[in-house]
């Protein structure tokens, strides 16, 4: 078993997660990340982590950019409503889960593009270093920039459930 | 002061937290860190804080995981994938030069405008409708309307607004500078020119505008007469004093039936409450425990009804066993309407 062997073992489902939280579309996500490492085999690169995460957010902005041609809506975060799954014994769940989702999602696409990056990259298993790389900041920065992305994920996140609460109530 | 005595003074900012908390500092920083922290109650707090938040946000982002599971396919079809796959540098200089095509004719297109607008300035309008009357008086063109069913059949079904008036004098297509010419030459069709119709929108799901006069039809609430044996059709008042507050109901809209099903073990009904709207379309709120609601959406028959999106309503608190459990409610608008009108219903259904 060679490295990006190895690294496609232990990295496949980072890839899709990274890429389905930028792309909302759990097959087209999987697809994309299978041409990821199609093209890391074909280049080699030297640092294959940073390589595969680098390409990955290329292909998500060119698909983000392809459907906004087809006129298509990327998330389902406005006010539409999220499709519910099949009913079946855990119905009560699946609900929750759905609409846990569209909070979560929705207090993701409150950050800004930078901060989002660098989240998603640290969740992805990148360091310091390499998130630097990629998004252009310094490495000293990264720290300044993952703080202040996660306080405001978890504050835009608590805003969205206090106002479902209300709703509710 | 020490240089020992200043880093222990030197409180720990959020960022260097964050990066000690990532790993992401050297071994030195993080002994540097360590023995302050030892010391200093506040930056302890405080990482402990940085610390839930971080762990917080690894769970949020959890969340939002396409698959419980993702299993990679075997790496060996990634591999004849990529021999099956041209080469990705033969794929660019293909496209390069379909690319410099591209860019070839359109330069072409563009020269070739520019020529024409030097050379051949455009007239002004009336110098225009001038050379059209003439034409037409040239090619003595017979106008006469033909009935919109030989041209359009398709549009000869749809009927012209009511405050459409046809013009006596019929408006001559628009041409250019070009076609005139060709015109007066070649040998042209008798020219058919007849007002537009107006086209009304009619959706295909609501009712005609004839269909208003009709006496109103029947509430459809056969649905589930299966469960007649266990629910109860009872009058708006009576349901008021059985479900308390958990009523669906939307303002403007007369109710013609309310249908309770009495909940088990602590639960509210689960209710179904039939409206009719101005059109006469019966619309039917129904409010309950998920797995209900979700059951007799299953058990509709019928194609045309449309169900909107599930909103949350009060939950039950059920006891059992000892331990209360907390019971998901939601509230669903079905009806012959499209699914938007359905969710803006259920948007402005409130629950009395």
């Amino acid at each position: 078993m060679d490295d990006l062997e190895r690294l496609y073992t232990t990295h496949y489902a980072a890839v899709v997660r990274f890429l389905y939280r930028k792309i909302w579309d759990a097959d087209r996500a999987e697809d994309l990340a299978q041409e990821v490492f199609i093209r890391a085999m074909a280049h080699r690169p030297e640092k294959p982590r940073a390589w595969i995460f680098a390409v990955a957010a290329n292909l998500a902005r060119d698909e983000a950019r392809a459907a906004i041609r087809r006129k298509k809506h990327l998330t389902l975060l406005k006010d539409d409503p999220v499709p519910l799954s099949t009913p079946d014994a855990s119905a009560d769940e699946t609900v929750e889960r759905d609409e846990r989702w569209a909070q979560v999602s929705g207090a993701l696409a409150t950050l800004t593009d930078r901060d989002r990056d660098v989240l998603l990259l640290w969740d992805g298993g990148l360091s310091y270093p390499e998130i630097a790389a990629q998004t252009g900041l310094a490495v000293g920065a990264v720290g300044t920039t993952l703080a202040r992305a996660r306080k405001r994920l978890i504050e835009a996140y608590d805003r969205t459930e206090y106002t479902a609460d209300a709703a509710r109530s | 002061m020490t240089e020992l005595n200043i880093r222990l003074t030197r409180h720990v900012p959020d960022d260097e937290l964050h990066a000690y908390l990532d790993q992401a500092l050297s071994r030195s920083q993080c002994v540097e860190i360590e023995t302050h922290l030892a010391v200093c109650a506040r930056c302890s707090d405080n990482r402990d804080a940085h610390a839930a938040m971080r762990d917080r946000t690894t769970a949020l982002l959890a969340t939002l995981t396409p698959r419980a599971l993702i299993i990679p396919p075997p790496y060996a079809s990634l591999e004849e994938r990529r021999i099956g796959l041209p080469h990705f540098s033969r794929l660019q200089r293909s496209l390069r030069r379909s690319a410099k095509w591209a860019a070839g004719i359109m330069v072409a297109i563009g020269a070739g405008w520019a020529g024409r607008s030097i050379f051949d300035p455009p007239r002004a309008p009336e110098a225009i409708a001038a050379t059209v009357a003439d034409t037409l008086e040239a090619d003595k063109v017979s106008i006469k309307a033909i009935p919109l069913a030989t041209v359009a059949p398709q549009l000869a079904t749809v009927s012209p607004a009511p405050d459409f008036v046809p013009s006596d004098r019929p408006v001559p297509e628009r041409r250019t500078r070009r076609s005139s010419v060709r015109s007066v030459t070649g040998q042209r069709p008798e020219a058919a020119i007849m007002p537009a119709p107006m086209l009304q929108l009619v959706s295909s799901v609501l009712p005609t505008r004839e269909s208003l006069d009709q006496p109103a039809p029947a509430p459809r609430l056969e649905t589930v007469s299966s469960f007649e044996r266990i629910w109860r059709r009872v009058s708006w008042e009576e349901a008021l004093k059985i479900a308390g507050s958990g009523l669906p109901f939307i303002e403007g809209m007369p109710v013609i039936g309310v249908l309770l099903q009495p909940g088990s073990g602590g639960e509210r009904p689960t209710v179904i409450v039939a409206q009719q709207d101005g059109t006469g379309e019966v619309i039917q709120s129904i409010e309950g425990p998920v797995a209900k609601v979700f059951d007799l959406l299953q058990r509709q028959s019928a194609p045309d009804v449309f169900a909107s999106a599930a909103s949350r309503t009060p939950p039950d608190y059920v006891e059992e066993h000892g331990v209360t459990r907390r019971g998901i409610r939601i509230l669903m608008v079905t009806g012959r309407l499209t699914v938007d009108s359905l969710n803006a219903l259920a948007k402005v259904a409130t629950i009395r």
